[in-house]
C-alpha cells in the first residue's frame, strides 16, 4: 500500500507541523505608530511561577499602553533562543525581552546581529549599547519571610526546597536563614535541592522529606504551588513564591515573595518610547529593583501581606533589637519594611558582622554586602544545614 | 523514631510509585502485543489535563478519572493508527504522540492553570488493615483509591497475561504475528486493544497526578514520568508483578534521594533506577535464552510479508 519511506516522511512531516503549530510564535506586522515588544520565556506561561509572572506583567503593560503591541514565545529552549530572537526581530519587534539567565549569551549575540533593535535581558550580567539588564531581587522579602518563619516555628526546624544551587537561590536561602535567626537563634534551615526550576513531583517529595525530618515551616524556589499544597496537607506553614499562591493553601500560606515585573516593564518601555533609551545608550542600564521600587513585595496574595491567622502570634512574640529596642516580631517586620522602602535604604539583611557556616567572616561590623558580593554569593550563612554545592572551602 | 521514618518512606513509595505503576502496567500490555509506545508522556499529560478540567467544571473527581482514561485511550489510537494500520515507524509515531500531547494539553489547559481544586479525589482508609503496625499506617491509611487499584490490578493483569488464553494470544501476537495470524488470531484487533489499554492506564496515571497526587493543573506537570514508565517496562522485563516492584522501587529511591540528601549525593539515588533498567537488560540478554523483549516488538505486521 504505502512504502515505508513514504510513511516515515509523513510521520516526520507530522512531527514538524505539530511542533511548529504548538510552540507557535504568532506575530503580526507592526504599524508605524505602535511599538512592538517581544517576550521570550523559558517555561510555559501556565507554570504559575516565573514565566507566568512575566506574562502577567506583559498583559498588564499591553493593556495599559495604546501605543504598545506585545507578542510572546513560551517554552523556549536555550539552544533555540537565538533563532527565536531572529524570528521575532524579522517579524518586526522593536524591543525584545529575554527572561532567563540561560538566554544571556544568545541575547548578546543577537544584539550584535541586530544593532537597531533594543534588547533587555532579565537576570544577566552582560550589557551592550543596545542591550540592558533588569532584575527584580527578592532577598529582602525572603528575609522578612524568615522573620515570620523563625517566630512561628515550633520545632525550630525550617525547610527550603531549592531549585538549582545558583547564587540567586543561595542568596535567598541565606536571607531567609538570617531573618529566622534574628528572631530565633535556635532556628535552622534544612535545604533540599531538586535540580529543576519546575518539577512538581520532585518538589512534593522533597517537601515530604523535609517534614519527615522535623521541619514545620517551608520556603522554596520552584515554579509551582506544590510545596504549599503539601504544607497545607501536613499541617505545616510556608511562603508563596513569585506568584500569589494563597488560594492553593489558605491555612498554610503565611506570606510570601511577590514580584511585580510590570513596574519594571512600564519603566523600561516608557523610557524607550520617550527616547531616553535608544539602541546605543544601554551599556550601563541595569535595573536591580526591590521593595523600594515596588518590584518586590511580601504577601500571601496581593491584598494579604500577612495571613491574618498568624498576625496574633507574630504580635505576641517579643524580640530585642540593639537599635530598635524591645518590640514584637510583627512590629519588627513593619519597621524593616519601612527601612527597606525608604528613599535612602536604611537596612539590608546582608550587613556585618556576618559569618559563613564554615566560620569565615564575610562582612565586618556594619559593612554592607556589595552588589557583586550579592550577585556572586556562594557561601552559606550559619544556621543553614544540608548539602551546598560549590561552597568555598574555608 | 526509626519506625516513623520507615513508615513515611513506605507511604511516599506507594504514592509516587502509583502513577508509574499504572503507566507501566499499560505499557507492558502494549509492548507484549508488539507495539512500542513512546507516547506515554503525551497520553499521561492529556489524561492529567482532562481529569483536572472535568473535576474543576463538574466537581466530580470520579468523573475526572473516567475522562482521564478516555483521553489516554483515545489519544493512544493515534499511535495505533500510524503504527498498526499505516505500519509507520513506532518510535517516530510514539515520539510524535508525546509532542502532540504536551502541546495540546498546554493549549487546552491554558484556562485551568493556577486554579485550586476544591474537590480532589478523596482519600480512603482500609478498615482493619490500617490497624496493622507500621505497614498498615504506611500503606492503608489515608491513601488514594488509585493506589489500591494499582495494587489490585497487578496480580490480575499478571494472571491474565500468563495464565489465560487471552494472555497467550497477546503474547503470541507480540512474538510472532505471522504465526498468530495463521493460527486464526486477529493481530490487528489484539494490537489495537493492547495499545488502547496502555493509553487508558497512562491517562489514569495522569489523572492521579492532577486530581489526587497534587490537585492542580500546571503545564508540563508530568515532568518526564512517561519516560520513566518506558524505562520501567524494560526494567520489569515486561512482567506486571515485576512492574509493581520496579515502580515502587523507583518511588522509594525518588523519595530517599531527598530524605537522605544531607548524607548522600541525590544524583546517585536518582541514577539508580535507570542503571537498574540497563542492568536488567544486560542480565536478561546474558542469562536468558530468548531475547528480553517480545520478539516482534517494533515490527509492523502485514499479512503475507515475511
Amino acid at each position: 500500500m504505502f512504502s515505508t519511506k513514504l510513511k516515515l516522511a509523513v510521520s516526520v512531516l507530522l512531527i514538524c507541523i505539530l511542533s511548529i503549530y504548538f510552540v507557535g510564535a504568532v506575530a503580526q506586522s507592526a504599524e508605524d505608530e505602535t511599538m512592538k515588544a517581544a517576550f521570550i520565556y523559558v517555561g510555559p506561561v501556565g507554570d504559575y511561577g516565573w514565566s507566568h509572572a512575566h506574562d502577567v506583567a506583559r498583559k498588564k503593560v499591553d493593556e495599559q499602553f495604546d501605543w504598545l503591541e506585545t507578542v510572546y514565545v513560551e517554552s523556549v529552549d536555550e539552544a533555540a533562543c537565538e533563532a527565536t530572537i531572529d524570528q521575532v526581530v524579522r517579524d518586526g519587534a522593536d524591543v525584545v525581552f529575554t527572561t532567563s539567565f540561560g538566554f544571556m549569551d544568545p541575547t548578546v549575540k543577537a544584539a550584535e546581529k541586530h544593532p537597531e533593535t533594543i534588547f533587555f535581558h532579565c537576570s544577566g550580567v552582560k550589557r551592550a549599547p543596545n542591550l540592558g539588564t533588569y532584575f527584580a531581587e527578592l532577598h529582602q522579602t525572603y528575609y522578612l519571610n524568615g522573620l515570620m518563619a523563625g517566630a512561628l516555628t515550633e520545632s525550630d526546624q525550617l525547610g527550603y526546597v531549592g531549585a538549582f544551587p545558583t547564587p540567586e537561590v543561595k542568596r535567598h536561602i541565606n536571607a531567609f536563614a538570617i531573618g529566622a535567626r534574628e528572631v530565633n537563634p535556635e532556628a535552622e534551615v534544612q535545604v533540599r535541592w531538586i535540580n529543576d526550576w519546575y518539577n512538581p513531583a520532585a518538589a512534593k517529595e522533597a517537601t515530604q522529606a523535609l517534614i519527615s525530618a522535623g521541619v514545620d515551616a517551608l520556603a522554596f524556589t520552584e515554579d509551582s504551588p506544590t510545596v504549599l499544597q503539601v504544607a497545607q496537607e501536613e499541617g505545616a506553614i510556608g511562603f508563596s513564591h513569585y506568584s500569589p499562591m494563597y488560594r492553593f493553601a489558605k491555612d498554610a500560606t503565611v506570606s510570601g515573595q511577590l514580584v511585580d515585573w510590570a513596574v519594571l516593564y512600564e519603566d523600561i518601555l516608557m523610557k524607550i518610547r520617550e527616547g531616553i533609551y535608544t539602541s546605543d545608550n544601554l551599556e550601563d542600564v541595569d535595573y536591580w529593583w526591590m521593595l523600594k521600587e515596588g518590584a518586590a513585595e511580601i504577601g500571601a496574595k496581593g491584598d494579604i501581606p500577612i495571613n491574618p491567622k498568624y498576625v496574633e502570634k507574630l504580635k505576641e512574640k517579643q524580640v530585642e533589637d540593639p537599635l530598635l529596642g524591645k518590640l514584637s516580631v510583627f512590629e519588627l517586620i513593619q519597621k524593616r519594611l519601612e527601612q527597606m522602602k525608604a528613599e535612602r535604604v536604611l537596612f539590608d539583611p546582608f550587613i556585618g558582622p556576618l559569618y559563613s557556616r564554615g566560620g569565615r567572616q564575610i562582612l565586618q561590623q556594619n559593612e554592607w554586602a556589595t552588589h557583586d558580593q550579592l550577585w556572586q554569593m556562594q557561601w552559606a550563612v550559619e544556621g543553614v544545614v544540608g548539602p551546598w554545592p560549590g561552597e568555598p572551602k574555608s | 523514631m526509626i519506625l516513623s521514618w520507615i513508615a513515611a518512606a513506605l507511604s511516599r513509595m506507594v504514592s509516587y510509585g502509583t502513577p508509574l505503576l499504572l503507566g507501566t502496567l499499560g505499557e507492558i500490555y502494549a509492548e507484549r502485543s508488539g507495539v512500542l509506545n513512546l507516547g506515554v508522556e503525551g497520553m499521561m499529560i492529556l489524561g492529567a489535563v482532562s481529569a483536572f478540567a472535568t473535576a474543576y467544571t463538574t466537581g466530580n473527581p470520579w468523573l475526572a478519572l473516567l475522562a482521564a482514561a478516555a483521553a489516554g485511550g483515545l489519544s493512544s489510537l493515534i499511535h495505533g493508527f500510524f503504527s498498526i494500520s499505516l505500519r509507520a515507524n513506532q518510535v517516530i509515531s510514539g515520539l510524535a504522540l508525546t509532542m502532540f500531547g504536551l502541546g495540546l494539553s498546554g493549549l487546552f489547559g491554558k484556562g485551568f492553570a493556577g486554579l485550586p481544586l476544591d474537590n480532589p479525589l478523596p482519600k480512603v482508609t482500609v478498615p482493619l488493615l490500617a490497624e496493622v503496625p507500621l505497614l498498615g499506617t504506611a500503606l492503608f491509611q489515608d491513601k488514594s483509591p488509585l493506589i489500591y487499584l494499582g495494587i489490585l490490578l497487578t496480580p490480575v493483569l499478571w494472571f491474565l497475561l500468563f495464565r489465560t488464553s487471552l494472555g497467550v494470544n497477546i503474547r503470541s501476537v507480540g512474538e510472532n504475528p505471522a504465526a498468530a495470524d495463521a493460527a486464526g488470531l486477529n493481530v490487528w484487533r489484539i494490537r489495537y486493544g493492547c495499545v488502547f489499554f496502555g493509553g487508558v492506564m497512562a491517562g489514569l496515571a495522569g489523572g492521579f497526578l492532577s486530581v489526587a497526587y497534587r490537585p492542580a493543573w500546571t503545564q508540563g506537570m508530568t515532568s518526564g514520568m512517561g519516560w520513566i514508565v518506558v524505562a520501567l517496562t524494560i526494567f520489569a522485563s515486561w512482567n506486571p508483578t515485576r512492574g509493581l516492584f520496579g515502580a515502587y522501587f523507583f518511588g522509594l529511591l525518588f523519595y530517599l534521594s531527598y530524605r537522605l540528601q544531607p548524607w548522600l549525593a541525590p544524583e546517585i539515588l536518582q541514577m539508580a533506577p535507570y542503571l537498574g533498567a540497563v542492568l536488567a537488560l544486560v542480565l536478561i540478554n546474558l542469562f536468558q535464552k530468548r531475547k528480553g523483549g517480545p520478539e516482534a516488538l517494533m515490527e509492523p505486521y502485514k499479512r503475507g510479508e515475511k
